[in-house]
């Protein structure tokens, strides 16, 4: 216990640079997941299918084996990547992959209707992607993004695996130095303690995303009765699958 | 930048391969019987309300859904070891998958339990079927068909994570090849054939998930 009190200042910092990556993996995530989104709908077959492509490899592939392949794979082309990088390169491209599926959900879940009327109504594509469509997925998949975040908070603890010094990372030094130190592995009480805050942070961010799914879904619901239309329910935006 | 793929560097590795494709393959078998051998508990406590048993269970789930799957291998591996219990890498593993996967089945099958018509429960027990006879007899048998397609899905997820392994010394596909790597600077040879490997084994298997939605779908068509 008295171990954990004294090194609570280094893990602090591991836990500063799991958030780092985190943050900086979901902003380049989102735009790189707006990208294949948009590509996943579009009318084109080859575009569709490259983004079905990004999709399926990135998913498919294990995470661990693409970030140990982005960390050792990056000098072949002349890019020594330190481990940060490397890391936040294979977590993007994880991301990403799972996040243009949320997208893709997004754009599926908007009543056909809406892009009948905005083209009738002699807008330019561009201007019915960016002005009708994308405006209407941003509220439905915020929650998808908030539990993708605690899905790659979650997944930073591999950047362990290429030494990048986040949380775990840190730990795990303390637990081998102490080991090396005193011969008895703390082990247990650090790992324990790790386990403990990760659990608060990323549970908090799942009830966060259960209640703003709830509300959505009631806002939606409350929209219809006004209605009282036979516009058929929406479909709800499929679950980010798990690492 | 000159870098020369040797396919017969592959085929040389081909032996190793296929040892950590078989450790692999070992591993999520095992991990996925036991896991779904957890869900079906976990959801039907929770399915029947077991006092006490039933708030276990659901705070198991939330536990492991908001961890990650790599600090509990270590808690698992390092952490029990230094209490004195320890496992080995294998067994440590597949405590670790069988857990993770577990969860998620909990509440797959809890979905499925929870798609069993309600008249059933009650045409059950005003039969005189106890609890477990309605669960045995009625609500698994139905319940299951639909969560299938989840628990296959699941599955595939545990084959992945078998991946994590690599960090326990467990001699799985990813630790194989990462060693060939460590010993002959071979990279994308390797890592080529191990992500061709996941790739098709995934790919495979989530296709048969799709084909039995179909089949089992069938009896529930309206139409």
């Amino acid at each position: 216990m008295q171990l954990i009190v004294d090194s609570l200042p280094l893990l602090w910092r591991g836990l500063i640079v799991t958030f780092q990556l985190a943050s900086l993996t979901l902003l380049l995530t989102a735009f790189i997941s707006l990208f294949f989104g948009i590509m996943s709908v579009s009318r084109y077959r080859i575009l569709r299918l490259i983004s079905l492509v990004f999709v399926e490899v990135f998913r498919d592939i294990p995470i661990v084996v693409n970030i140990l392949f982005v960390y050792f794979g990056a000098p072949l082309i002349g890019l020594s990547l330190d481990p940060f990088s490397a890391a936040l390169v294979s977590l993007t491209t994880w991301g990403s992959a799972n996040g243009s599926e949320i997208i893709r959900g997004g754009f599926n879940a908007i009543p056909k209707h809406q892009r009948e009327s905005a083209l009738a109504l002699g807008l330019r594509p561009w201007e019915t992607l960016f002005m009708v469509l994308v405006p209407q997925i941003i509220l439905p998949i915020i929650p998808s993004f908030t539990g993708l975040f605690s899905l790659l908070i979650q997944a930073t603890s591999l950047a362990t695996l290429v030494g990048a010094s986040e949380f775990l990372r840190t730990s795990k030094i303390i637990v081998e130095r102490t080991t090396m130190m005193t011969g008895e592995s703390p082990a247990f009480a650090v790992y324990g303690f790790v386990l403990c805050v990760y659990f608060v942070i990323c549970f908090s961010l799942n009830m966060l995303t259960a209640w703003m799914e709830r509300r959505i879904v009631a806002a939606r619901t409350v929209h219809h009765h006004a209605m009282a239309e036979s516009e058929p329910m929406v479909e709800p935006i499929p679950a980010v699958e798990k690492p | 930048m000159n870098y020369n793929f040797s396919f017969p560097y592959i085929w040389g590795a081909a032996p190793d391969l296929l040892s950590g494709l078989w450790m692999t393959i070992l591993v999520s078998l095992i991990s996925i019987a036991f896991s779904v051998i957890i869900g079906i508990v976990c959801a039907s406590v929770r399915v029947f309300r077991v006092p006490v048993l039933s708030q276990l269970a659901t705070a198991y789930v939330h536990f492991i859904r908001s961890t990650p799957l790599l600090v509990q291998l270590f808690f698992i591996f390092y952490g029990l070891a230094s209490l004195g219990l320890g496992l080995d890498g294998f067994w440590s593993g597949v405590l670790a998958l069988s857990l993770w996967g577990g969860a998620y089945n909990t509440e797959n099958v809890r979905g499925g339990l929870a798609a069993v018509d309600k008249g059933m429960r009650e045409a059950a027990f005003s039969l005189g079927l106890r609890p477990i006879h309605y669960l045995r007899y009625v609500a698994l048998p139905i319940g299951l068909r639909v969560a299938i397609p989840a628990l296959l899905n699941t599955a595939v997820s545990v084959l992945k994570n078998s991946s994590y392994l690599q960090a326990i010394g467990v001699a799985e596909l990813t630790f194989v090849a990462m060693n060939r790597v460590a010993l002959d600077f071979r990279t994308l040879e390797m890592f080529f054939s191990i992500g061709l490997i996941y790739l098709a084994l995934v790919l495979v298997l989530s296709a048969t998930v799709r084909c039995l939605e179909t089949v089992l779908h069938a009896p529930f068509r309206t139409a």
